[in-house]
């Protein structure tokens, strides 16, 4: 009895030794939980706020582009006219165009047959002009090229003022037109054109009114 | 040659993408848009006449690529791309819920830039006329404008500035408008007799009109008066009169 009582003792012992050289050790399974602070921090996330921005549609209205060709200047015979376009398209039928060319009289039949005859200097036979037009698309439509290929197109009128400088004198010009825009693509168009330069001019003797017809080919881009 | 060919197509390949400014780049976003609406029509190009090429169904997402006056470039889900109308595209909404960001048109009463040109008589002179002008108010526009003045005996450049008033700028069709303003003229002689003052600065007052066409169409009417400031102690005015077409923004 004595020995079963000491033996119990001895294990009792001996189990709360082993817990005394483990007591600094945390126990291996426990789930290691915070405790509950005084002063809970709050964390504030390190990340900045993601602004979700609408993309922007872009307008392509405006058109510019260059254009050549050949300019009848009425009594001077025909020559090449360059110059350069810019259009603005406020309807799907209207847009506003201004122009600006250049070209250079050739010499008058009665020139040609008296060369003592001088009608206009040399530096006179320029002929530069400005035109502020308005447009109207009058036939849209397509162009089918092949089996497999269509293109947009418009056919177009326009009318504007503007002046015409010719034999160092400026003149108010009136201007008629007909075109033809092609759309090779979305950005880039085709121009075939035919224009009127009216204005009045007292150059050879009488004063007259006088048809300046030009045909241009021009190339336009989309912005 | 043959290597010479592959050198001419390559660099025309680089020369063609150079000069392609209408290529969106990769980087660039785009507006995509969910049709609300039971379908999207999609036309062969950007007018009332062109024949609807595809639809797009209630739901799915359209690609909107750009716009040209009242007709957007859009591009379906398989990528069939087409012209779609404003009024349509603006039934469509965000992926988030949200109405679809398509600018309505400006509100003419309360526009704030207008830039137009027109024909007019300046001195009994065809006149040819630009201008710009920018809402201080919605009654009240500050005005620049650029004129030349072509006649038999001289031509003139006439630059001003002045200050409007729309009288009843809620009345669309028709609103008279009065101004006032300083205006500068640099004359350029043709015919004898030279003028006396080549440059003159000159005031005015005017009287005109405007009214809405459609969209952002309009149109403009002026009367002007103009009181030429010289040395010579005479006192001189002109008068003027023209009619333009303007854009408003």
């Amino acid at each position: 009895m004595e020995i079963r009582l000491g033996s119990v003792l001895l294990a009792a012992a001996l189990l709360s030794g082993c817990g005394w050289f483990h007591r600094g050790e945390k126990p291996r399974n426990e789930v290691v939980a915070d405790a509950p602070e005084a002063n809970p921090t709050i964390i504030e996330p390190q990340v900045n706020r993601r602004e979700v921005k609408t993309p922007k549609i872009k307008a392509k209205d405006i058109e510019l582009g260059a254009y050549f060709g050949a300019l009848s200047i009425q009594d001077f015979g025909v020559n090449p006219v360059y110059g350069v376009r810019a259009a603005y398209h406020v309807t799907e039928d209207v847009f506003f165009e201004g122009f600006v060319g250049r070209s250079k009289a050739g010499t008058t039949s009665l020139e040609d047959v008296f060369p003592d005859i001088t009608v206009v200097s040399n530096a006179g036979r320029h002929f530069t002009y400005y035109d502020l037009d308005l447009g109207y698309n009058v036939l849209p439509g397509e162009i089918f090229l092949g089996r497999g290929r269509a293109f947009n197109s418009q056919l177009y009128v326009t009318v504007g003022v503007g002046d015409v400088k010719f034999a160092e004198q400026d003149h108010f010009g009136l201007n008629f037109g007909v075109g033809e825009r092609l759309l090779i693509t979305d950005w880039l168009a085709l121009h075939l054109d035919v224009r009127d330069h009216i204005f009045e001019t007292d150059l050879t003797g009488r004063t007259k009114n006088v048809d300046n017809i030009e045909a241009t080919i021009g190339l336009t881009t989309f912005f | 040659m043959r290597r010479l060919f592959a050198l001419r197509s390559i660099a025309l390949v680089l020369l063609l993408q150079t000069l392609a400014p209408g290529a969106t780049r990769a980087s660039d976003k785009l507006l995509e848009v969910v049709v609300s609406q039971p379908f999207l029509e999609m036309h062969s190009g950007p007018g009332r006449g062109y024949p609807v090429v595809y639809v797009v169904e209630r739901d799915d997402t359209v690609t909107v690529l750009f716009s040209r006056t009242d007709w957007y470039k859009v591009r379906a889900p398989q990528g069939q791309e087409g012209w779609a109308r404003r009024e349509d595209l603006a039934l469509t909404h965000l992926a988030s819920g949200e109405p679809a960001p398509i600018p309505p048109y400006p509100e003419f009463p309360t526009h704030r830039w207008e830039v137009g040109a027109g024909y007019g008589v300046y001195n009994r002179q065809n006149l040819v006329t630009a201008y710009a002008d920018f809402g201080l108010t919605t009654s009240i526009d500050a005005e620049f404008v650029l004129q030349q003045a072509l006649g038999t005996l001289d031509n003139r450049y006439i630059g001003s500035i002045g200050l409007r008033h729309t009288i009843l700028p809620e009345w669309k069709w028709f609103s008279p408008t009065i101004g006032i303003g300083t205006a500068y003229q640099h004359i350029k002689d043709i015919a004898p007799p030279a003028p006396l003052q080549a440059n003159n600065q000159m005031a005015y007052v005017s009287v005109g009109a405007r009214g809405f066409i459609t969209r952002r169409f309009m149109w403009r009417a002026d009367w002007r008066h103009y009181v030429v400031f010289n040395n010579l102690n005479v006192y001189e005015d002109l008068e003027e009169w023209k009619f333009g077409l303007a854009v408003f923004f």
